[in-house]
């Protein structure tokens, strides 16, 4: 018969040894699967897609007057393809150009909301201020409005929108 | 026949004997409804349980779904107003009753030598029970759950180097979808629920284990020196925890379930408008726990000031209240005879709720 722990010291450690390597295998066996589940996020790829927004004469854009256009993306989200609604704040600068902003605060991504007396894109939570071409005037946000990837079709008049942001190091979700 | 039930239990487990010693813990005195927050916070999550158990007959955790099965659970359901409206006064409750208990706990130094691990395990509660505030007012799935989800784990993105891994984790992705609501249903039923039920016992346990020290004024006629430690052993007078005390606490439940009830009844749990993500004029709101951190995220403007209201303030805030007993190691207990540490708390607390005051103002822009 083997000898208990009491009449052994030796045998003591050899059975602690033996019980600590047992958690540590069922452990590490049972996290290397939970992580996964948990941090699977960080290994997907990002469904990105091409959405038509529309025709920009269609808009009638006035300079520095923003206007809210919908885009309908169509993504896959995990099991199921799911379609975000989303603005984009069209905005026609003085000298033409076209810049084509998301509605979400740089600070930490609550609607804005236009307004026109003021001439300021304010948020309603932490009270960021925006101007027509999206420079932070005001408020905490960090950086200026970010600006969706877009491109125009072959008639240079329609518009197409990706659902992600140009210029978004840290990933920020649309 | 009663008795032989007992006889029966006695002969094999004891169980009387068990019963007897559990409930006849010698509590202090003279404090006795001061220590009765502790067993009303018990009773209230005892009641966020069962009350959340049996919402989940009727919820599905999937962004456009789930407002409308709220909607469906208070309009539709026989009294399921009263059944969510008690789940979400209860937690309101619950937090605000935490917040005395802690108050109540510093204010009377409960927290020093040897009950330094109780207010850690107490801490770890707090901070479990504010997380399940949160994300049960995301679950709702309107219009404010969808915004809150996004502004929190925005604000989680600035922790340091880990910042954009926490956002995609806790969101399942990039975007706020289906897997974000699927996990924050998954931390809101399981998870969290079940480390404040580990935790429950292991602060009633070092509780019962430190014996029964009371406030300061328990020990008023005592003739043992302030600095001996003993003293602190040997309160003027105790009573029983039952009846004498577990009678108190249950007064205490009543009118506080009897409150939950009425405001849950007459007031109801306010759902609110479906998600739109395409309103241009909606001001999402947060609850009132969290208007002081929500206030602290109005000010420090800019790249280089953004962590101190989204990360260093609150991380450095919850550390120095876990670590409050480490810090403040004297043995003096009556709030009068140590005013540096009452004079910090009650300015602490002035100021979390001037900034809850000012948080819950509207907004300057939906007013413009």
């Amino acid at each position: 018969m083997a000898k208990s722990s009491e009449e052994s010291p030796s045998r003591r450690t050899f059975m602690m040894v033996v019980i600590g390597l047992i958690s540590t295998v069922i452990g590490i066996a049972l996290a290397v699967p939970i992580l996964g589940a948990v941090l699977n996020p960080l290994f997907r790829k990002r469904d990105i897609v091409w959405t038509k927004l529309g025709k920009i004469s269609d808009l009638n854009l006035k300079p520095l007057n923003p206007t809210f256009v919908p885009v309908y993306f169509r993504v896959k989200e995990g099991w199921s393809v799911n379609t975000l609604p989303r603005q984009v704040v069209v905005v026609k600068q003085v000298n033409g150009d076209l810049l084509f902003f998301s509605n979400q605060c740089t600070h930490l991504g609550c609607p804005l909301h236009w307004i026109a007396s003021r001439q300021k894109f304010l948020c309603p939570c932490h009270g960021g201020m925006f101007n027509a071409t999206g420079q932070v005037v005001g408020g905490p946000p960090p950086r200026p409005l970010y600006q969706w990837v877009h491109k125009f079709g072959s008639d240079k008049d329609t518009v197409y929108i990706q659902n992600k942001f140009k210029d978004n190091p840290k990933d920020r979700g649309i | 026949m009663f008795k032989q039930i007992q006889n029966w239990f006695d002969e094999r487990i004891g169980l009387t004997k068990v019963i007897e010693e559990f409930n006849g813990e010698r509590i202090p005195r003279r404090g006795g409804w001061a220590y009765t927050f502790g067993s009303l916070l018990a009773f209230l999550f005892t009641v966020q349980v069962v009350t959340g158990i049996f919402l989940l007959f009727y919820y599905v955790p999937y962004f456009p779904i789930a407002r409308n099965a709220t909607y469906f659970l208070k309009h539709h359901v026989v009294f399921g107003n009263i059944l969510l409206g008690i789940h979400l006064w209860g937690a309101f409750t619950m937090i605000f009753f935490i917040l005395i208990h802690m108050a109540r706990v510093y204010f009377s130094g409960a927290y020093k030598k040897p009950r330094e691990m109780q207010w850690v395990a107490g801490m770890v509660l707090f901070s479990v029970v504010v997380i399940l505030g949160l994300t049960g007012y995301m679950l709702v799935g309107n219009e404010n759950s969808w915004w809150t989800i996004n502004v929190l784990t925005n604000v989680a993105s600035h922790t340091p180097f880990i910042g954009g891994f926490i956002r995609e984790i806790a969101k399942g992705g990039t975007e706020t979808s289906v897997l974000t609501m699927q996990h924050i249903f998954a931390v809101h039923v399981w998870l969290l629920p079940i480390v404040v039920i580990m935790f429950i016992p292991i602060h009633l346990f070092l509780i019962r284990k430190t014996g029964h020290q009371g406030m300061a004024l328990e020990y008023k006629n005592s003739k043992i020196s302030e600095d001996d430690e003993k003293r602190w052993l040997k309160p003027d007078g105790t009573v029983p925890f039952f009846p004498d005390q577990f009678y108190k606490d249950m007064i205490v439940s009543l009118v506080v379930f009897a409150i939950i009830y009425i405001l849950a009844v007459y007031v109801g749990a306010p759902i609110g408008p479906m998600y739109r993500p395409l309103a241009l004029h909606f001001a999402p709101e947060a609850d009132w726990y969290f208007l002081a951190n929500e206030e602290l995220l109005k000010y420090f403007p800019g790249h280089g000031l953004i962590i101190f209201s989204t990360f260093l303030i609150p991380s450095i805030g919850f550390g120095i209240l876990f670590l409050i007993p480490f810090i403040d190691r004297t043995k003096e207990r009556s709030p009068f005879k140590r005013p540096a540490a009452t004079v910090l708390g009650i300015l602490f607390l002035l100021l979390l709720v001037y900034l809850t005051l000012i948080g819950g103002e509207p907004k300057a822009p939906a007013t413009v």
